[in-house]
Order: C-alpha cells, then sequence, then structure tokens
C-alpha cells in the first residue's frame, strides 16, 4: 500500500492531465480558460494578503491530510478528518471559552482539548475496529455526520452562548488567540506547528520502531502479526493519534483564525484531506507541498469566481477528480493487475 | 503425425530488457506426457502462458495455441462459486435467459465419469482441500476439449496420493491423444510418466531427450548449469530437551489440532510428515503464538504460555512461515527493512525509538552472503526477488536471530534445486549448532532427508514416530494414509 511516489513521473502528467480538464471545464462554463487561471493565481498568490490566505488555508488543510495519511499508513481509510476536526474545533472552542486563565497556560490547553477531541472521535472507531471488526471507513463516514449534528445542538441548545450570533460559542479571551506570524493577517504560529509535525511524522515513519510496526501492519498484516505486532492494538491507536492531530487541526482553525467555535469552521477539509493525503503519497514532506497546491486552489477560487466568472465548483470538480483518479490507482489498479 | 502444438523460435523481451524466454522451439505430439524441467526463473512458467496464448510473444511464431488449456500454479478458481459454476463458467449451457444448472451438473458429472475425477459438482470451491480444487481447474480446462492441456507445477501443492491420482488422469487424458505439458522443477515424479524432457535454463532450450534415455542426474545437471550442491553433514550432538509440548489442541474444524504431545530436543531435527491439512497449519500456528491452544508448551523449562507472537521470538521461538509471501515478508519493502521484522522492538535493531538503520543493513548484508540471496542490492524491493531468494531471505532472517528453537514450514516449497539444497543445509547446520528444529513437509523425501526422528501426523493427532535408522518408508506412508 505504500506505493512510494514514483518521483514525479506520475505526478506531473496528473497536474498536467488536471489543468486540461479544468480548462475544459472552465470552457464548458462559458468562460475563458486563461483569465480563469490568471484570476486563480492572483487570487492566491498576488501579494502579501493573498499570500497569507493561501498559507491560512494550507494550514487548514495540512493537519487534516496528515491525519489521513497516519492512518492510511497503518492500513486505516479513516474519511473521518472531518468529524474530528470539527470535534476537536468544539472541545477547543468550550475549553478557550470556559478558561479565564494567562494565554500561555490557556493556548497549550486549548490545543490540548482540541487533540483530545478528535482522538476520542477517531478513538471511537477504533475501537469499533479493534474490538468488533467494525469496517473503519463506514464507522468514520457516520462519525462525520454524528459531529456535524452533534456540535450543532450542543452550541445552540444546552451550550448555547449569550453573546453568540449564530451556531457558535463565546469568544476566546484575546491572550488565548495564536500569536500572528504577520501583523493585519490571519495567518497564525499554526503553520509552524503544521511543519514541525509533518517533519516529525516523517521521522517516526521512517525511522522510530513505532512507524516501523504501524507500516508493518498496513503493508503486510498477516506478516506484522507473526511478528509480534498487535494489529487491534496498533488500529486503536492509529485511529486514536490520526483523530488527534485531525482535532489538533481544529483547535488552530478556533484559536487561530476563526477565535471561536463555529460549527462552518471547515468547508470540507477533511475530505478535501483525502486527496491532499493521496497526491502527496502518504509521505507527510510532500503532502506539506500538496496542501499549499490544494491552499492556492482553495483561496484562489472565490477570485475566479468574481472576476473571471468561473464558477468556483469548478475547482470542487477537479479536485474531486483528483480524488477518483488517485483512488482508482491505489484502489482498482491493484487488483485487476494482481496475478 | 502433426503436433498439437508448435514452438518455433519464441522469444519473450519484457519491458526493461529481461530476456525471459530466447529462441525456443518446442514441439508437443498429441498423446504424449511432455516433462519442460527448468529452475524458477528460468522462463518456464512465461513459455507456459505463451503456448496458451496468454501472453503473445515478442518473436517467433506458436501454431496451435487456439486448443490449448492451461492449469495454473495458483489456480484461477472463483471460490465462493461452486464446483459446477466455476466448470461452466464463462460458457454456461442456457435454458432462456436464465443458466441450465442441470446441465451444467451433468456435464460435470460426466467429465468426472469419464476422466476419473472424484469431485462433488454442488461443493463450494474455497472448502475443497488443494488436490480437490485442482482437479476443478483441470475440469474447467477440459470442459473446453483442448488438444493440449499445460500444467504448472502441479504437484508442488499436493500430498504423495494425490499426486499418484494427478498421474493416473493424466495418463487417461494422453491415452486419448491429448498433448500434455508438465512443467516442474520436482523430476522423480515426473519422470516416473513423462515420455519426453525439455530442459530450459535462463530462457534458452538446454536439453531435450527421451525420458528413457536419460537421468535424474544428467536433468538436473542441465537444470542448473553445474553439479548440484551436496547437503551439509550431519553432526553428532548431545541432545537435550529444549521444546515440550504437553497435550496442545488448537485450532476446529477439520483441520484442527487435536491433541499433540512430543518434544524436540536441542541439536536435533524432528520432521512433521503428514498430507496436508491434517492439523500441522494450527500447530505451527500455535507455537508461534498466533493462534490461541489448550495444553502447555516450554522452551528449556519456560512456560510459553503467557508470551505472545512478539515475546515468544525474543524467548528464541522462530518461526519459518509456510507462506512466505503473506505471512513472512512485505512484499513492498526492502530487503533490509524485512529482516528486522520481528526483531524491529528489540536491541540490537531497536536503539531507543528508532530503527539502528546501521544494525539493519549490517544484519541484511550478512543474510544476503550467508544465504546467497541473488539480488542487485539490500534496497532491492523483497517482492521483485524470485520464490527463492524470497525464501533464503526468510530463512536467513529466522537463523540470524540467535534461535532456540526454529519451525520451518515448507521451508523448500516452489523453490529451486540450488536454493533447496541451500535451505536444507543451513537448518542441518543449526541442528548441528544445538538448535532445535522442527520440519514441517508435505514432501516425505524432504523428511526422510533432514529428520533425526519423524512424527507422523494425521487428523490433528501424532500417529507414530520412527527414529532416523528405523525410518520405514512404507510404514510411514500408510500412517500419512490413515493405516
Amino acid at each position: 500500500m505504500t506505493a512510494r511516489m514514483r518521483p514525479f513521473a506520475g505526478p506531473v502528467t496528473g497536474a498536467v492531465a488536471l489543468i486540461v480538464v479544468a480548462a475544459a471545464a472552465m470552457l464548458l462554463a462559458g468562460a475563458s480558460p486563461i483569465a480563469g487561471f490568471a484570476a486563480l493565481l492572483r487570487g492566491a498568490l498576488g501579494g502579501p494578503h493573498q499570500v497569507s490566505e493561501t498559507l491560512v488555508q494550507t494550514t487548514s488543510l495540512l493537519f487534516p491530510s496528515l491525519a489521513v495519511a497516519f492512518a492510511f499508513r497503518a492500513g486505516l481509510f479513516n474519511i473521518g478528518a472531518e468529524g474530528q476536526l470539527v470535534m476537536g474545533g468544539l472541545c477547543a472552542g468550550l475549553a478557550g471559552a470556559a478558561l479565564a486563565v494567562p494565554g500561555w497556560v490557556a493556548i497549550p490547553l486549548i490545543l490540548f482539548a482540541g487533540a483530545a477531541g478528535g482522538a476520542a472521535w477517531g478513538g471511537v472507531a477504533g475501537v469499533l475496529r479493534a474490538r468488533f471488526g467494525g469496517n473503519e471507513v463506514i464507522a468514520t463516514l457516520m462519525l462525520n455526520i454524528i459531529a456535524a449534528l452533534l456540535a450543532n445542538y450542543l452550541v445552540v441548545g444546552p451550550l448555547h452562548a449569550p453573546d453568540a450570533t449564530g451556531a457558535e460559542t463565546s469568544e476566546l479571551p484575546r491572550s488565548s488567540w495564536l500569536p500572528l506570524l504577520l501583523p493585519d493577517s490571519r495567518l497564525s504560529v499554526a503553520l509552524l506547528f503544521g511543519i514541525a509535525l509533518a517533519v516529525s511524522l516523517a521521522y517516526v515513519f521512517r525511522s522510530t520502531a513505532f512507524g516501523y510496526a504501524l507500516r508493518a501492519a498496513g503493508d503486510a498484516p498477516e506478516a506484522a502479526r507473526r511478528a509480534g505486532i498487535d494489529l487491534r492494538r496498533t488500529a486503536l491507536v492509529a485511529m486514536a493519534l490520526s483523530g488527534a492531530i485531525a482535532g489538533f487541526g481544529g483547535a488552530t482553525i478556533v484559536a487561530g483564525v476563526l477565535h471561536r467555535f463555529n460549527v462552518a469552521l471547515s468547508p470540507g477539509y477533511g475530505f478535501i484531506a483525502i486527496a491532499v493525503a493521496l497526491v502527496g503519497g502518504l509521505d507527510p514532506l510532500w503532502i506539506l507541498v500538496a496542501s499549499f497546491a490544494f491552499g492556492i486552489l482553495q483561496s484562489g477560487s472565490l477570485s475566479m469566481q468574481a472576476y473571471a466568472h468561473v464558477p468556483k465548483d469548478v475547482v470542487t470538480f477537479v479536485e474531486g477528480l483528483a480524488i477518483l483518479a488517485l483512488a482508482t490507482r491505489r484502489f482498482v489498479a491493484p487488483r485487476t493487475a494482481g496475478t | 503425425m502433426s503436433a498439437a502444438l508448435e514452438l518455433h523460435g519464441v522469444t519473450k523481451v519484457y519491458p526493461g530488457g529481461v530476456r525471459a524466454v530466447d529462441e525456443v522451439d518446442l514441439a508437443l505430439e498429441p498423446g504424449e506426457i511432455h516433462a519442460l524441467c527448468g529452475e524458477n526463473g528460468a522462463g518456464k512458467s512465461t513459455l507456459a502462458q505463451i503456448a496458451a496464448g496468454k501472453i503473445s510473444p515478442t518473436g517467433g511464431r506458436v501454431s496451435g495455441a487456439d486448443r490449448v488449456g492451461l492449469v495454473h500454479q495458483h489456480f484461477e478458481l472463483v471460490g465462493r462459486l461452486r464446483v459446477w459454476e466455476n466448470v461452466v463458467l464463462g460458457r454456461e449451457p442456457r435454458r432462456g435467459a436464465r443458466i441450465d444448472a442441470a446441465a451444467a451438473r451433468e456435464r460435470v458429472r460426466e467429465l468426472a465419469r469419464s476422466y476419473g475425477l472424484d469431485v462433488d459438482p454442488d461443493a463450494i470451491v474455497e472448502t475443497l482441500p488443494v488436490g480437490v480444487a485442482q482437479r476443478v481447474e483441470i475440469m474447467r480446462e477440459l470442459a473446453r476439449e483442448p488438444r493440449v492441456l499445460v500444467l504448472d507445477e502441479p504437484t508442488a501443492v499436493l500430498a504423495p496420493v494425490e499426486i499418484d491420482a494427478l498421474f493416473r488422469t493424466l495418463e487417461t487424458l494422453a491415452a486419448r491423444g491429448t498433448a500434455i505439458l508438465v512443467i516442474t522443477h520436482k523430476l522423480a515424479e515426473v519422470l516416473a510418466h513423462a515420455e519426453r524432457v525439455t530442459v530450459v535454463r535462463a530462457g534458452r532450450v538446454v536439453m531435450r531427450s527421451l525420458v528413457a534415455e536419460t537421468s535424474i542426474d544428467a536433468i538436473a545437471h542441465a537444470m542448473v548449469g553445474g553439479t548440484i550442491p551436496a547437503l551439509a553433514e550431519r553432526a553428532r550432538t548431545d541432545v537435550v530437551p529444549a521444546f515440550v509440548a504437553r497435550d496442545v489442541a488448537a485450532g476446529d474444524g477439520a483441520h484442527a489440532l487435536r491433541e499433540a504431545t512430543f518434544e524436540v530436543r536441542g541439536g536435533e531435527i524432528v520432521g512433521i510428515a503428514g498430507v496436508e491439512g491434517n492439523g500441522q497449519t494450527a500447530l505451527a500456528d500455535a507455537i508461534a503464538g498466533v493462534l490461541p491452544y489448550r495444553g502447555t508448551m516450554s522452551l528449556n523449562g519456560r512456560t510459553l504460555e503467557t508470551l505472545g507472537a512478539g515475546a515468544r521470538i525474543g524467548a528464541g521461538v522462530r518461526s519459518i512461515p509456510q507462506d512466505r509471501q503473506r505471512e513472512a515478508l512485505v512484499l513492498d519493502w526492502s530487503i533490509a527493512e524485512n529482516v528486522a521484522l520481528g526483531d524491529h522492538d528489540r536491541a540490537p535493531l531497536r536503539r531507543g525509538i528508532a530503527i539502528d538503520r546501521r544494525a539493519e543493513n549490517a544484519l541484511a548484508t550478512r543474510i544476503v552472503e550467508r544465504f546467497d540471496v541473488r539480488t542487485p542490492s539490500i534496497r532491492t524491493r523483497a517482492g521483485a526477488l524470485s520464490g527463492g531468494n524470497q525464501q533464503k531471505v526468510v530463512v536467513g532472517r529466522t537463523l540470524s536471530g540467535a534461535p532456540v528453537f526454529v519451525v520451518a514450514f515448507q521451508p523448500t516449497r516452489g523453490i529451486d534445486v540450488g536454493a533447496t539444497a541451500l535451505v536444507q543445509s543451513r537448518l542441518i547446520e543449526a541442528r548441528n549448532a544445538g538448535v532445535a528444529v522442527l520440519l514441517v513437509s508435505f514432501e516425505l523425501d524432504e523428511v526422510l532427508a533432514l529428520a533425526d526422528r519423524i512424527l507422523v501426523m494425521y487428523r490433528g493427532s501424532i500417529a507414530g514416530s520412527f527414529e532416523r535408522g528405523a525410518f520405514d518408508r512404507a510404514r510411514i506412508g500408510a500412517l500419512m494414509a490413515g493405516a
């Protein structure tokens, strides 16, 4: 399953093909592809403000993407990063609104609450798998829906904040906001956390005994079991840690961007993350690059719509195609090619 | 007489430049049984696929391939379907829009009668023993009335009795005019039945002969391109009990281990003789700690019950599993990464939280040298190695980890003559060095050649025990069959 990105040939052909398809889609939508791409790039990279917004999107995609990759390496298809991100954000938002302590105490606690919330949510799927052999794809898919509805119910109902204008928690005290990397932007130190996490995960996979056992469980479960690797425990740990990474990501959006939990905190980061993780070949360092690429798409698509009159759904469409193409290569091709 | 199948100057070059088959001429006469011999990787399977028209050669001519049936080494059957469904798959007799099941069943019964293939048409294929599954595959090919039947390593998975039954079927077929090509690297049993033999090495034909005019030695010599390496000498050893199993029972169903009490002493090889499916797998899995069992096991006086699979490896119980590709190796990983599997969690390969790459590489290099693994580098993917070289990596890993007790399950299954001799020699050397070895093999000859003591397993129990010097082939064979 590790199909190390056979370095560049595949991704480059894939990227070119996607650009061509995107151009065709723009033509079909009655717009000029050249104007469309120009608007997209201008919107994403046209100035310091645009670049910082792109990096905000990159950060938001990076955590769930690393989460998906982490589970994937252990042979688990976690499509519940979205739900884990939401639960992490919710826990972080509730903790942040309730904590009246100095920032240097509050911020770590808020981030920890986010990771714990995500871990619990991923852990549910892990327990179902480890104890009852439940399929993690179905479990995480269902848990996404439960997370969204639960979060909505809690912030509108029993935990309704007096100062909230929508389905959201109270605003975090200013001291609990993540420090910004650039003044007058929304780009916080979360980006650095994300980069540090990607580098650490690359080390974990490549060099540690823990990462070795995780990969063995994913790549050859029967051989791993005979080598003394406990597959149930691995499934549980991998799902919980994967959830923790996604939940941490949710907490960084709460503490770094929105400064409160809002049920609309993710426009589907957890789903796009599946594409990002696959485009990055499940390698944390390549996922950094892929997150930036998808960050450009996310942040450029609005200006593409505004200035070139290309519906931003073209981007969603292209992302969908990327997922389909990669999933086909990964799940369908090996079976038909097998002897 | 016109040939049933003719290959003229057939060549197959794979992308990447590997010449799997090089200028091969081969003609099969109707009614003959022809043996195609060669080591693993000599190009036999590629040649079979070309003969059956499954892949096209890059050079040369094939005539008659449209009437060739191919029986694969790893059967290509749909496990969830019934026997008759597999046999008629793709050419189902119909009544209106529906499959005419009655006609299909009758067709299967008729084939079974006609060729002496004993199979229940309504059995689900995945529940059948390998020998029977092979009959289904043969039947499926026969249903297409081929002029030529090609069998790729048909005896590799069969017990002695089943091998005899297979050749009786093939002789019936030949007598009715079908040409039969049997691909194999196991010589004795095939030469007993074939009329002509062709030997390939590195894609080229290096010998053709009538079987009556040659010998096993001459063929083996042609296969390996030299003399076969002799086995290691067995030295005298002081034997002390190392592994003791008392009333061990494991698994369920027909292949369960019902009751086994035995010991394996340091410095001896105990061979388990038996037909596949008589509890050997459950026994090996229980010892490895991957299958729950009742009863007790101990190693040098230390109880094993409380130890999981990983802890058992640490205690010196090491296994060569029967399915190297699924149970022993991570095919996508390099040789170097694979040699750490099972030892990744303890010194010397683990240092702190990290795997010590230098120790891992050193171990891999040592194994590649000592076990003669033919590979461009220790960075090569395990999946890219031939079966024999994969097995050498597995055996090397098992024997390099300071074992006290080694369970070797079919350690030479499907590997070539040279690799077989090497693996067997290393096991004997481990025994000479005081290691307790439990050899499980479905090939009686292997057990007879290596074991100091033989235990016969039948229906999950030990049916008999023989000391070296008092091995009685006929008696052992009879116990294996349940006499």
